[in-house]
């Protein structure tokens, strides 16, 4: 269904001939998505193709784009750094935005502690500045590569530095906001002209309309501007980096430590988590590394240490027994970055964290705490950059579970994980990395109370045999998590993507959030009344209907 | 190789963007962070290394054929390799580099060209060089120059001037220069003069495989008559397609650029300043002596699984990741020169912006071309340093005219010219 041509010449009109283009190749381009052969048919890397790319440049052209697509019923997709079938039109009949010319840090407000950055502002754009001015933002656990806008407006937006930094849905201050139905709204002080310090006022609050459960995915028109929350750095103007690519490691201040800390037991583990919560430490706290696999991430971690090797060495690196030990001692383990924002700050921390670990019989894990592992931790979880080594083993991986809470709620979980994970391994279709291949924050909520696990499946994407058994394993996951009385978590989000409208409908009105649906409905119905949005924002349809 | 040959490279992006970034480690600033002047220039997805391995995939896949669209797609990249770099950071097993290659000698194959890239090509087969010049005028830069011929004589060493240096009259000091530097220091060296054929760098990253193999073959031949054991050259593409290209087609040379030789002779006390050149400059880093002057390793290999899922190589293959390229030479030179200050630029060594005249853009885009050289210009005077010095005439070129069109007062050298200026 192409455009019509007068529709065509008016988006044209809007953004010029140069920012707008329906050729197939660059269709393709934007078609193209990470997990779309989990979901298309023919195990296809190509969602459907947008009808076309549109790169507005302004909050004024994006509201013309809206206004345009109401005025022909054409359903609009944002996306800002554009990564997962999220970002893709989920049907055909749509138009792409990207966002990327909206690349702007409009202010940085040092003494209020926020900056005002448009979509395409990625994570690691923003903390260069900010770390200029002894500030840092939060970056998303997606990694350096993302945009923080969509990662605070529209999609979830914790990370490893939450425990310190916050969510980026919380780190969510002031937004401008071209509504689907092409009306501009700004949030919280920005609605009262007073500024963008604040999200929730003097002005209206909208926070829980704008980003639903989880987000709205980019279904629910075009946020072209937001301030987001920074918290303080206290390391150097700029990064130091040392090192060969790819391991790449910052030799900081003596007023940053990493480590790598081992617990005999789960139940040790989390009760390290609670401590850290209790006794408010920790800069950076992440159960990072083990996300390659407890049988095989260290192999992995040490290869990647040494310029000269690539992944075809990783057998030989299996082999050490220094590595084998190694891997042992690691299995039950998470990350910390303790940063003193004074020297007897850290040496609290220091104190509190060796308190810690007396009580749950914990200890730091020597191997990491050298001065090049330990430095590779900085790097990696100060600016995380290395974030997509999740693609390492073959290109394909899939999170699911997620299961996010306290301790006690998350660590229930991880015998599900494990039991679900382990025959997929054991035949093969899986990488056979360990079935614990879990990763998540220790804690956010700035400061703590709430982690998450997310257990990893690594599939080949170039073999149909290891896609389809991604597929099903997402599905037994979801199953197992529903069975032993946990939520679905993520897995469902992604199952989700490859239902019919009908099937969605069927899913969202046994959920147990039904209501929100519901409101949801009635948010759309107001806000979008020529449905431009696509179903990302998922909305349960009245009975009858 | 051919392009169905690099499918699962195509099938297993993960769209993350790192292609279109430098290394996130690196990132020091907004302004300086952008890796690939394809997509900041083009803007649409299909401008990046992600999205290039897309629209493969698409015309693999029957699902978007030939057009103009799509040529300008393929061709509107240096394939300077910034992409590649980044894109290593995290993966292994996709050689972007090498897909964007395949992806024009498939073009090319099919008759899917441009035509001021025929044109090239075209003076290419008749006159042997890539500047649109005739043959005859090849050895005029030497003119003078008490050097041996070794289209008649023999000698150990051969200094390949390269296209750009034999006709671009505005540069021909610095390849004198050079020659004359490592005769007086007593290299047995010289020149093909006028039968010096090009060395097929360029074209090859034009998408002409079939042209590049026939000045690979010609050249190897013609030093391999003269007794020539190392090939030294001033420019950063010839260095590129002797020392990772040739050695594929089985030449067998030590393969140095002047800054690695006169590096060496610095060392070794045969080159010594006399003079102090009181100067504050950066240096740039070409594409083809940075992060694509990796030695070429040889290596053949099968594809198997490990651990159920993981595809390798046995044995290994080598990674060209840019770990391994020419970034200290032309430091340390510069460094050793008395009175000059060397300061950095924010995107260096194997994460250098382009100079914006590789893979053909500068003949078929010559604006996207000066855009991106007007790009590194703003980068080099953000460190204060009075003038860019490179190591590539085509780099130089570049950078010469985007000042000029610019308007702008910084200075454009050559290592070697500073050398000169000390000695």
């Amino acid at each position: 269904m192409a455009l019509s041509r007068e529709a065509y010449r008016a988006l044209e009109d809007i953004v010029g001939p140069e920012n707008i283009s329906e050729e197939p190749a660059i269709l393709d381009s934007y078609a193209f998505q990470w997990l779309a052969e989990t979901i298309r048919p023919g195990q296809s890397k190509f969602m459907p193709r947008p009808e076309a790319a549109v790169l507005p440049g302004s909050t004024a052209e994006v509201q013309a784009i809206v206004k345009t697509c109401n005025r022909y019923k054409i359903k609009v997709k944002p996306y800002s750094t554009g990564w997962y079938f999220y970002c893709a039109p989920q049907t055909e009949g749509v138009i792409q935005l990207d966002m990327r010319r909206m690349d702007r840090i409009l202010e940085i407000d040092e003494r209020n502690m926020f900056a005002v950055v448009e979509p395409y502002v990625i994570a690691a754009t923003l903390q260069a500045e900010v770390m200029k001015l002894g500030l840092n933002c939060n970056v998303t656990g997606a990694g350096a590569s993302c945009s923080l806008l969509a990662s605070a407006t529209s999609y979830h937006g914790a990370g490893p530095s939450s425990i310190f930094g916050g969510e980026n849905n919380q780190n969510l201050l002031s937004l401008e906001w071209v509504m689907p139905n092409g009306d501009i709204l700004r949030t919280g002080s920005l609605g009262s002209g007073l500024g963008w310090f604040c999200g929730e006022g003097p002005g209206p609050s909208l926070r829980g309309i704008v980003r639903g459960m989880l987000g709205a995915k980019g279904g629910l028109g075009v946020f072209t501007k937001c301030a987001l929350k920074l918290s303080p750095w206290p390391g150097p103007a700029e990064l130091p980096v040392e090192g060969t690519v790819p391991a790449y490691n910052s030799p900081l201040p003596d007023n940053f430590r990493a480590y790598s800390l081992a617990f005999p037991s789960w139940e040790n583990y989390f009760e390290a988590y609670y401590k850290i919560y209790d006794n408010e430490i920790g800069y950076i706290a992440h159960r990072q590394f083990s996300m390659l696999g407890t049988e095989l991430g260290t192999a992995f971690w040490m290869l990647y240490n040494d310029p000269t090797k690539t992944l075809d060495d990783i057998e030989e690196f299996t082999q050490k027994p220094e590595i084998k030990k190694l891997t042992e001692e690691m299995k039950i383990a998470f990350q910390i970055v303790l940063a003193g924002l004074t020297p007897r700050h850290l040496e609290y921390q220091e104190k509190v964290l060796d308190e810690i670990l007396a009580d749950t019989g914990g200890w730091k894990v020597a191997a990491m705490s050298q001065p090049a592992m330990e430095r590779f931790t900085l790097l990696y979880l100060i600016r995380l950059g290395h974030k997509n080594l999740n693609f390492v083993y073959n290109g394909g991986w899939l999170g699911t579970f997620m299961q996010a809470g306290p301790p006690d709620y998350v660590k229930g979980y991880r015998h599900i994980a494990e039991e679900v994970t382990e025959p997929y391994q054991k035949k093969g279709l899986l990488v056979d990395c360990g079935v614990d291949a879990m990763m998540g924050p220790v804690g956010s909520m700035g400061g703590g109370g709430n982690c998450a696990l997310e257990q990893f499946g690594y599939y080949d994407v170039a073999d149909k045999e290891s896609t389809d058994a991604v597929v099903s394993w997402t599905k037994d996951c979801v199953k197992g998590a529903i069975d032993k009385g946990f939520v679905p978590g993520k897995g469902s989000h992604y199952l989700a993507m490859g239902m019919t409208r009908e099937q969605r409908q069927s899913s969202y009105a046994s959920a147990p959030w039904l209501g929100m649906y519901r409101w949801q409905r009635k948010i759309k119905g107001i806000i979008d009344p020529n449905d431009i949005g696509d179903e990302l924002y998922p909305t349960l349809d009245e009975p009858g209907k | 190789m051919a392009l169905e040959d690099y499918r699962a490279d195509c099938v297993s992006c993960s769209r993350c963007s790192y292609c279109k970034w430098i290394p996130f480690d690196h990132v020091k600033s907004w302004r300086f962070s952008r890796a690939c002047p394809s997509i900041e220039y083009s803007k649409f997805q299909a401008y990046s290394l992600g999205g290039r391995l897309s629209v493969a995939l698409s015309l693999m896949e029957g699902r978007s054929g030939y057009s103009e669209a799509l040529k300008d797609i393929v061709w509107k990249c240096q394939t300077d390799g910034a992409c590649d770099v980044a894109d290593k950071i995290c993966r292994y097993n996709i050689e972007g580099l090498e897909v964007l290659h395949e992806l024009r000698f498939r073009l090319v194959e099919e008759g899917q060209t441009l035509p001021r890239h025929m044109a090239v090509i075209d003076n290419l087969r008749k006159e042997h060089n890539t500047m649109l010049k005739p043959k005859a005028g090849r050895g005029k830069w030497a003119e003078g120059l008490d050097v041996k011929d070794l289209t008649r004589e023999k000698a150990e060493v051969v200094f390949h001037a390269g296209c750009r240096f034999s006709y671009d009259a505005e540069l021909h000091n610095i390849p004198r220069t050079a020659l004359t530097l490592l005769h007086k220091a007593g290299v047995d060296i010289g020149i093909m003069g006028k039968g010096e054929m090009c060395c097929g760098g360029r074209v090859y990253d034009m998408g002409y495989r079939e042209q590049f193999t026939e000045c690979a073959r010609n050249n190897i031949r013609a030093w391999t008559k003269a007794g020539v054991k190392t090939v030294v050259t001033s420019c950063a593409d010839g260095y590129h397609a002797f020392k990772r290209l040739y050695p594929e087609l089985g030449a067998n040379f030590e393969v140095l650029h002047t800054v690695e030789f006169i590096d060496r002779l610095i060392k070794e006390g045969k080159i010594k300043f006399k003079k102090a050149v009181p100067m504050t400059v950066t240096y740039h880093d070409p594409c083809h002596l940075g992060r694509r002057g990796e030695p070429y390793v040889p290596w053949q290999g099968k594809r198997k699984k490990i651990f159920g899922q993981i595809p390798v190589w046995e044995p290994p293959k080598p990674r060209y990741n840019g770990a391994w390229g020419v970034y200290q030479p032309p430091r340390d030179v510069l460094k050793a020169i008395p009175g000059l200050e060397l300061v950095e630029m924010e995107r260096i060594r194997e994460y250098a912006w382009c100079c914006g005249a590789g893979g053909g853009v500068i003949d078929a885009y010559p604006d996207f071309s000066l855009w991106t050289a007007a790009e590194r210009i703003e980068e080099a005077k953000s460190t204060g340093a009075e003038a860019i010095v490179g190591a590539c005439p085509w780099c130089e070129r570049n950078f010469m005219d985007a000042v000029k069109a610019k308007d702008e007062k910084i200075k454009v050298y050559d290592v070697i010219e500073l050398v000169q200026r000390a000695i």
